[in-house]
């Protein structure tokens, strides 16, 4: 399909720990479309960290295909920007260069211009030339994501980004994601353990479960399920909880 | 009160051991040939800065620090660098490095006699050799506790390795370099005076030698309270250069 962004095939990662193989990723198959946001979530060392490192050209894996705008993946490459779950601003840089560090190369003009647009895109303006011990959290995710988004790349992953924020903050830069996303378009995908924030921002939700990293399932969510407190999203909310707890004895007692 | 403290407390001590140096040498006991008076150290002071002689000296083994300190840095931060951003080079350099550094500055001066003579040379090598190795083991330091998300982050951006090391390694190691810098500075400043002291004819070092050799205690005393301030001036002025090269570091919380 021509708007595919993202292909994953029969995706393997074992890693050899004490000379004994641990499967890390299982055949995980995934085919992302141009403009969507996916959100993936499961246990903490599910191997959903590994998989966005994987897309992002960081790791190696041991086989299958992974595709992005049609070309195997074997490096990190301007069309894929990420953000972390530590905003990992360079404390030495100034708010302006630690953006402009995905631009080495783009000639100044250009780069100034671009820097500038996403400053003001993330809201950041009047912070240019501040440190980053000098910003918030949340003003440092946003710098991040300036960063993670400053060289027009046609996805951006996003690993835990806002998993250290207080819960306000947390709700405030989720929806400054989506802001975000409708506005550049750009195809996201997140990672993250926190289960309201996989329905609201999702478009579709990967759920993965642990040892080995296995997709188990993958939810559409629809528009209607993007208010918090409606009946749907706690629809999606039981739905999920049930895929992670179904192999245990005690099944959570109340949902929301 | 914190403003006293500040101003006031660094004079403190140097107060009371000057107080108890006027008590030992006029009420007290102590020969003056052993602690001459405190006036006769300040004629004595005087009288070098009058003849120039203190200025000479010191001007000669000021060049002498710079030459070597100046090499020791170059080589220091270079080879600490190499080390701390290759693991072959590590391999390559931390076993010899490693054991040479072990040897004593002064077990070196006998050999650097031996190979580079009396002249400035060998004074010049023995900062190297002194200078050389705390510089090197900190900028090794420095660059090799670069976080790796940093690193990540570098490489995210496919960033050079010249680049990565500009922008990533060398700011962050840049702390613990002025370490290196500071140490080394103080390490150098001693062996100047000891290759000095031991064959040498000017210099501080040297001065101080002649003075011992002389039985002039007071010229030995000036002798080393000069090299005492000027090491401390020239660490005070590492000190502002690390201000004025790390801007980010003083900046708080503002925001």
């Amino acid at each position: 399909m021509a708007d595919t962004i993202l292909k994953i095939e029969h995706l393997n990662k074992t890693f050899e720990v004490d000379k004994e193989k641990i499967d890390i990723l299982k055949d995980i198959n995934l085919e992302i479309k141009a403009g969507e946001f996916i959100t993936i979530v499961g246990h903490s060392g599910c191997g959903k960290s590994t998989l966005l490192k994987i897309i992002g050209g960081l790791v190696e894996y041991t086989d299958g295909t992974v595709e992005r705008n049609g070309k195997k993946v074997t490096e990190p490459g301007t069309d894929c920007g990420m953000v972390f779950q530590e905003h990992r601003l360079l404390p030495w840089l100034k708010i302006k260069d630690n953006v402009a560090f995905g631009l080495d190369g783009v000639p100044q003009d250009e780069r100034e211009k671009l820097v500038k647009e996403h400053i003001n895109l993330v809201h950041l303006d009047g912070f240019e030339n501040v440190y980053p011990a000098q910003l918030s959290g949340g003003m440092s995710q946003r710098a991040a994501i300036a960063r993670g988004l400053v060289s027009n790349p046609s996805i951006l992953l996003l690993d835990e980004p806002f998993g250290a924020l207080d819960a306000l903050t947390r709700i405030q830069m989720q929806r400054e994601i989506q802001r975000i996303w409708k506005e550049k378009k750009t195809t996201m995908i997140m990672v993250t353990h926190d289960i309201d924030e996989a329905i609201y921002l999702g478009k579709r939700i990967v759920v993965m479960s642990a040892r080995p990293g296995e997709i188990k399932t993958i939810l559409n969510v629809d528009s209607a399920a993007k208010n918090r407190g409606s009946a749907d999203f706690a629809y999606y909310k039981k739905k999920i909880y049930d895929h992670f707890f179904e192999d245990a004895e005690d099944a959570p007692e109340y949902i929301i | 009160m914190e403003k006293i403290k500040k101003v006031l407390f660094p004079f403190l001590i140097p107060v009371i051991v000057l107080a108890a140096w006027i008590y030992a040498t006029q009420l007290g006991k102590v020969p003056s040939s052993l602690l001459p008076g405190v006036s006769s150290v300040g004629e004595a002071f005087k009288r070098q800065i009058e003849n120039g002689q203190l200025i000479q000296d010191l001007g000669v083994s000021l060049g002498r620090v710079v030459k070597g300190y100046a090499i020791s840095i170059i080589l220091g931060i270079l080879l600490g660098a190499l080390m701390g951003m290759s693991k072959s080079m590590w391999h390559l350099f931390h076993g010899v490095t490693t054991t040479i550094r072990q040897i004593p500055m002064m077990a070196w001066i006998p050999m650097i006699i031996l190979w580079c003579g009396i002249k400035e040379l060998s004074k010049v090598v023995i900062i190297v050799i002194a200078a050389f190795f705390p510089i090197m083991t900190n900028t090794l330091g420095g660059i090799s506790s670069t976080p790796k998300e940093y690193i990540e982050v570098a490489k995210l951006y496919k960033l050079s390795r010249w680049k990565t090391f500009t922008k990533v390694y060398l700011p962050h190691a840049i702390p613990q370099i002025f370490v290196g810098l500071k140490l080394g500075l103080g390490t150098s400043w001693m062996a100047v005076v000891a290759a000095e002291l031991i064959a040498s004819v000017s210099g501080i070092g040297y001065r101080l030698s002649d003075a011992r050799n002389m039985m002039r205690s007071d010229v030995m005393i000036v002798c080393m309270i000069v090299i005492g301030l000027v090491g401390a001036l020239m660490d005070k002025i590492i000190t502002l250069l690390f201000g004025v090269l790390t801007p980010w570091e003083k900046k708080g919380k503002a925001v």
